[in-house]
């Protein structure tokens, strides 16, 4: 197979749309951070296991479909407490180390209990209805471009996801709050802010947005399976690294690149190679960029 | 009365109580071990394996057990572990089974890597005294990735021949649906059993029976088994066995506008692709899977998009021993497939060979057993299969296992072609 | 016994993945590259005695110089990245590593059959010990005298400067580059002497196992490296060499029967320890067995 440069185009195309779950992963990494300074590595475990509930409990109540995109966030929310209360909400604020490892010990554990449940079978999940089936062509002399609707939708959700938190950070008492607590916990709480209960909410948020993005993330591929709770991890990472830990637009936009990059990659080079450049870029990020390209916003005055 | 009554009650009580522990003190057994996934992605296999292992243990049991070298019956009792598709594990399991237990033989294991690995603790060549591996047989019943049984003198596999299968398969398309010519594939390169078959196997199958790669010959690649490889994987959109996204891969399969795709990976990524292709309405004219997928997680995950999918299988319910064997399994909460059901094969042939090479219980005799049980089922030039009979390999231990082709129809595998 | 000869083998292996990552961490760096220097230490000692069949001792020790040439190289970077991001960057670096292993095939044939490195199909017959005769229990003694080796050279850093020097920038970077410490060589240093030690770490399990593949080196088992002496704790290193012995022998062997909740029991033993010792096992037993305060 020959590459012309349409075939490069078209998976750039691929690749963004694809990247929109990635942008919503690395949404919620990014909220973690910018409010805790706390990496949160059992994120994208409690996402996909939100989604997981929400097709369990669809299934068991015999529920119509689009009753999975309901549950799942809840499920999401759910499941991000517990995580909070298990690996962060008791460990000495100032020892991120302690947090991590906890995290991490999360992210296997709730990996763990999905493979048990599930037997590791892959399951069927329902695709985005009509936007699944919709698949836009736009015409270039004799080729063709093609657009996945179901994917236009879920860039759409990031984008609204997006604004959203932009809102609510900025514009409300909650966000005044999390910003406060993310910059000065002491004096926020003089000011009678609970951090307790604000870092709560904070992850009670992010695990909702978690939960739509795995929901959204399953319907993309259209099954879920554990083996989605890694890559998923890794890629939420490096997402948030390069938009900047921290920063709500920059997530949006590094996952979309991230998703673009890896699909030329993959044209280009081929798929055994295809993630050595994506750690590649992290890597040279990390080291040369390292606050990513926004920088942080939560704690930015 | 009552008194004398009640006195001899409890005599005759007490006496039948030793008497039925003295028995069970003395009772014999032969232990056979087995180990595969039972926790992980792949832990479907390794229950299945092990459900299916234990009916056919207990069928033996119920017919009387296995009879031994001075004539009186041992009950068979398994020990079966698990193995997490480890490879370390599995090598500790070896050598946990072979030098703390009485095992006799053992079956196992579930991943093709840890077969690779395991193997090769194991004595290489018998009688070599220098070589310090593992002397115990082993008999595998998934683990199916080319080549692997030759590694060791002991270790034996009872796993469907894939080159023989693809290459009967591509026979058969070409003969039944002449219109077909080109072809165009895929797989998972991270995944030593999806990426070994299709490159080595599959695709040099379908050229040796007249069927063009779609872009042009590919270098190096003929009829021969295994002849370039390395630039059939290069000429083919492929993938890694967690992915997620196949837009540009299905995108190369459309444009290939082959009549014939080659989809050679596990149920996961087969469903995502399938589903990918099913979105940009690339339809092939036919498509032709891995063996490892005509299971219940393909027909669980995408049984819409897999419609029309061929694959050969050295399991189906077509003859009464496979039909109770899959009512058996599924009794049990289990499925019967290609690689479940040849542990109850395994199990049943073991059982002929320890009655043949006569056996001691208890491990009374356990390195002369081991090595009489290794000689015996090398000895074997037939085994019986639940679909009829197998052809043993002697030189590399392998099996030539009798076959059909499945096609999914309606959310399940149905007999295609029975060429029994 | 050879079973249990085994067992010893991967704790042994798994102890001084461990204390490579326990050297890093006295520095106050939690690094998730020793899986890396693992692999590269696994492929390039076994290349060695297949390919090119060379004896073991000079092929564990160029494996383990690999390695190390290798942390060398990415302790400079690692000074730039800091906690966390370190995390990240370093399983950036086990990544490309495991992706490297996944494309590397590099084979010869040898007595009619190919051995070697196969990419994907990973790298088997690496068959030095029992082609040469070398019983379980040599192996294990073999694994177990490196094991107290770098154990006793690790022991002997904290009765000397070095020790001190290395804890110091782990407590406090900036109160230790005030005190004349030049942070610079003293990473780096740790970096290089982990890569090491996770280097022949790698050599002897390649040998001792007799295969490996890019399956072997994910993040799973960088974890397993990072939690041992975390849980364990950093006051010694024999919490580190318990934490193996909990994990690797009691977790994953003796409780094999639980199957698939092992390793749910690892992910909750892990947030349970974090919460409770936050310092580690060690530190709880001294805390425990130290009597009252004073």
């Amino acid at each position: 197979m020959n590459i012309e440069f349409i075939d490069i185009v078209q998976s750039l195309i691929d690749g963004v749309l694809y990247g929109s779950t990635y942008a919503l992963i690395g949404l919620g990494f990014t909220l973690i951070f910018g409010a805790m300074e706390k990496l949160n590595m059992a994120y994208a475990a409690s996402s996909i296991g939100g989604a997981y509930v929400g097709l369990g409990v669809s299934v068991l109540l015999s529920l119509p479909l689009y009753a999975i995109f309901l549950i799942g966030p809840i499920g999401g929310g759910l499941l991000s407490v517990l995580v909070y209360i298990c690996c962060f909400r008791y460990l000495p604020s100032n020892n991120h180390l302690a947090a991590l490892m906890a995290s991490i010990g999360g992210l296997f554990f709730i990996d763990e209990i999905i493979s048990h449940e599930t037997d590791g079978s892959p399951l069927d999940f329902p695709e985005l209805g009509i936007f699944s089936e919709a698949y836009f062509e736009i015409e270039f002399s004799d080729m063709f471009l093609g657009f996945r609707g179901d994917l236009i939708f879920v860039m759409f959700a990031s984008f609204l996801a997006m604004l959203m938190l932009m809102y609510l950070l900025y514009r409300t008492r909650l966000g005044l709050a999390t910003r406060a607590v993310s910059q000065q916990p002491v004096a926020a709480q003089l000011c009678g802010i609970s951090i307790h209960q604000t870092n709560s909410i904070t992850f009670i948020l992010a695990g909702v947005l978690g939960g739509i993005a795995g929901c959204l993330a399953a319907a993309s591929v259209g099954v879920i399976s554990p083996l989605l709770v890694l890559p998923l991890t890794v890629k939420g990472l490096i997402v948030t690294v390069i938009g900047g830990l921290g920063s709500i637009r920059g997530a949006i936009i590094a996952g979309l690149l991230v998703g673009g990059l890896e699909s030329v990659f993959l044209l280009l080079r081929g798929v055994n190679e295809r993630d050595i450049y994506v750690f590649l870029l992290l890597f040279v990020f990390l080291v040369f960029r390292p606050n990513g390209f926004f920088g942080a916003e939560i704690d930015r005055d | 009365m009552k008194k004398l009554s009640i006195t001899k009650g409890l005599a005759i009580s007490a006496l039948t109580l030793a008497m039925s522990a003295g028995v069970a003190l003395a009772e014999k057994t032969v232990l056979i071990s087995g180990w595969g996934a039972q926790s992980g992605p792949l832990k479907s296999f390794g229950m299945n394996s092990e459900t299916i292992l234990k009916a056919a243990v207990d069928k033996i049991n119920s017919e009387g057990g296995v009879k031994l070298k001075d004539g009186s019956m041992a009950k068979m009792v398994y020990e079966y572990y698990d193995s997490r598709c480890n490879a370390e594990e599995g090598i500790a399991l070896a050598r946990k089974t072979a030098t703390t237990t009485n095992t006799l033989i053992a079956i196992g294991p579930t991943c093709s890597g840890v077969a690779a690995a395991s193997f090769g603790v194991f004595q290489k060549k018998v009688d070599d005294a220098s070589d310090t591996g593992l002397q115990m047989p082993l008999f595998t019943n998934t683990a199916v990735r080319n080549g692997l049984a030759k590694i060791s003198q002991w270790t034996f596999r009872n796993t469907p021949n894939e080159p023989d299968m693809y290459d009967k398969l591509f026979a058969w398309v070409r003969k039944t649906k002449p219109e077909l010519k080109t072809i165009y594939g895929g797989t998972e390169t991270d995944q030593g059993h999806s990426a070994g078959t299709y490159s080595k196997v599959i695709v040099q199958a379908a050229i040796r029976h007249g069927f063009e790669w779609v872009a042009g010959p590919i270098d190096e690649v003929s009829g021969k088994i295994a002849s370039g490889h390395k630039n059939v994987i290069k000429a083919s959109s492929n993938w890694l066995m967690a992915d997620t996204s196949f837009s540009v891969q299905a995108r190369a399969f459309k444009k290939s506008k082959a009549d014939v795709y080659l989809v050679s990976s596990h149920p996961f990524t087969t469903c995502g692709m399938l589903k990918e292709l099913a979105r940009q309405k690339a339809k092939p004219k036919l498509m032709i899977g891995l063996t490892s997928s005509s299971s219940a997680e393909t027909m669980k995950g995408c049984a819409k998009q897999a419609e029309g999918m061929i694959i050969p299988t050295s399991f189906a319910p077509v003859t009464p021993e496979a039909k109770a064997v899959a009512d058996l399994a599924a009794a049990n909460g289990a499925a019967a497939d290609l690689h479940s059901a040849a542990a109850w094969e395994n199990v049943m042939i073991i059982k002929d060979v320890m009655e043949t090479v006569g056996v001691s219980a208890n491990g009374e005799n356990l390195e002369a057993d081991r090595r009489a049980i290794r000689d015996g089922l090398e000895a074997l030039k037939t085994t019986p299969g639940l679909i009829g009979t197998v052809t043993r390999n002697q030189e590399e231990g392998e099996a030539l296992k009798p076959y059909v082709f499945v096609h999914a129809k309606g959310g399940n595998w149905e007999v295609l072609y029975d060429p029994r | 016994m050879d079973y249990y000869l085994g067992v010893f083998q991967t704790i042994g292996v798994h102890t001084l993945l461990g204390l490579s990552a326990y050297i890093l961490l006295l520095t106050g760096q939690v690094s998730m590259a020793q899986i890396g220097f693992f692999a590269i230490g696994a492929y390039s000692s076994g290349v060695l005695t297949v390919i090119f069949s060379w004896h073991i001792y000079p092929a564990l020790a160029f494996g383990a110089l690999l390695a190390s040439f290798f942390a060398f190289l990415v302790g400079f970077p690692a000074l730039r990245v800091k906690g966390l991001m370190l995390v990240i960057a370093t399983i950036a670096f086990s990544e490309i590593v495991r992706l490297i292993t996944f494309n590397f095939v590099w084979m010869v044939e040898k007595d009619g059959i190919m051995v070697g490195a196969d990419g994907a199909q990973g790298f088997r017959e690496i068959r030095y010990f029992t082609t040469n005769g070398w019983e379980s229990s040599q192996v294990v003694t073999l694994i177990w005298i490196f094991v107290v080796i770098v154990m006793a050279m690790l022991w002997w850093l904290d009765r000397v400067k070095a020790g001190a020097v290395l804890r110091a920038v782990g407590n406090d970077e900036l109160a230790a580059q005030s005190s004349g410490i030049n942070l610079t060589t003293v990473k780096v240093a740790a970096m290089t002497a982990g890569g090491f030690i996770a280097g022949l770490g790698g050599g002897l399990y390649a040998h001792a196992v007799s295969y490996v593949d890019h399956i072997t080196f994910t993040i799973l088992m960088a974890t397993f490296a990072i939690s041992y002496p975390i849980l364990g704790g950093t006051k010694n290193v024999f919490g580190t060499l318990l934490a193996v012995i909990f994990i690797q022998g009691i977790l994953i062997e003796a409780f094999r029967f639980l199957e698939d909740w092992r390793l749910i029991i690892f992910g909750l033993l892990i947030v349970l320890v974090m919460n409770f010792m936050p310092d580690g096992l060690v530190s709880a037993f001294k805390k425990s067995t130290s009597g009252k305060d004073k």
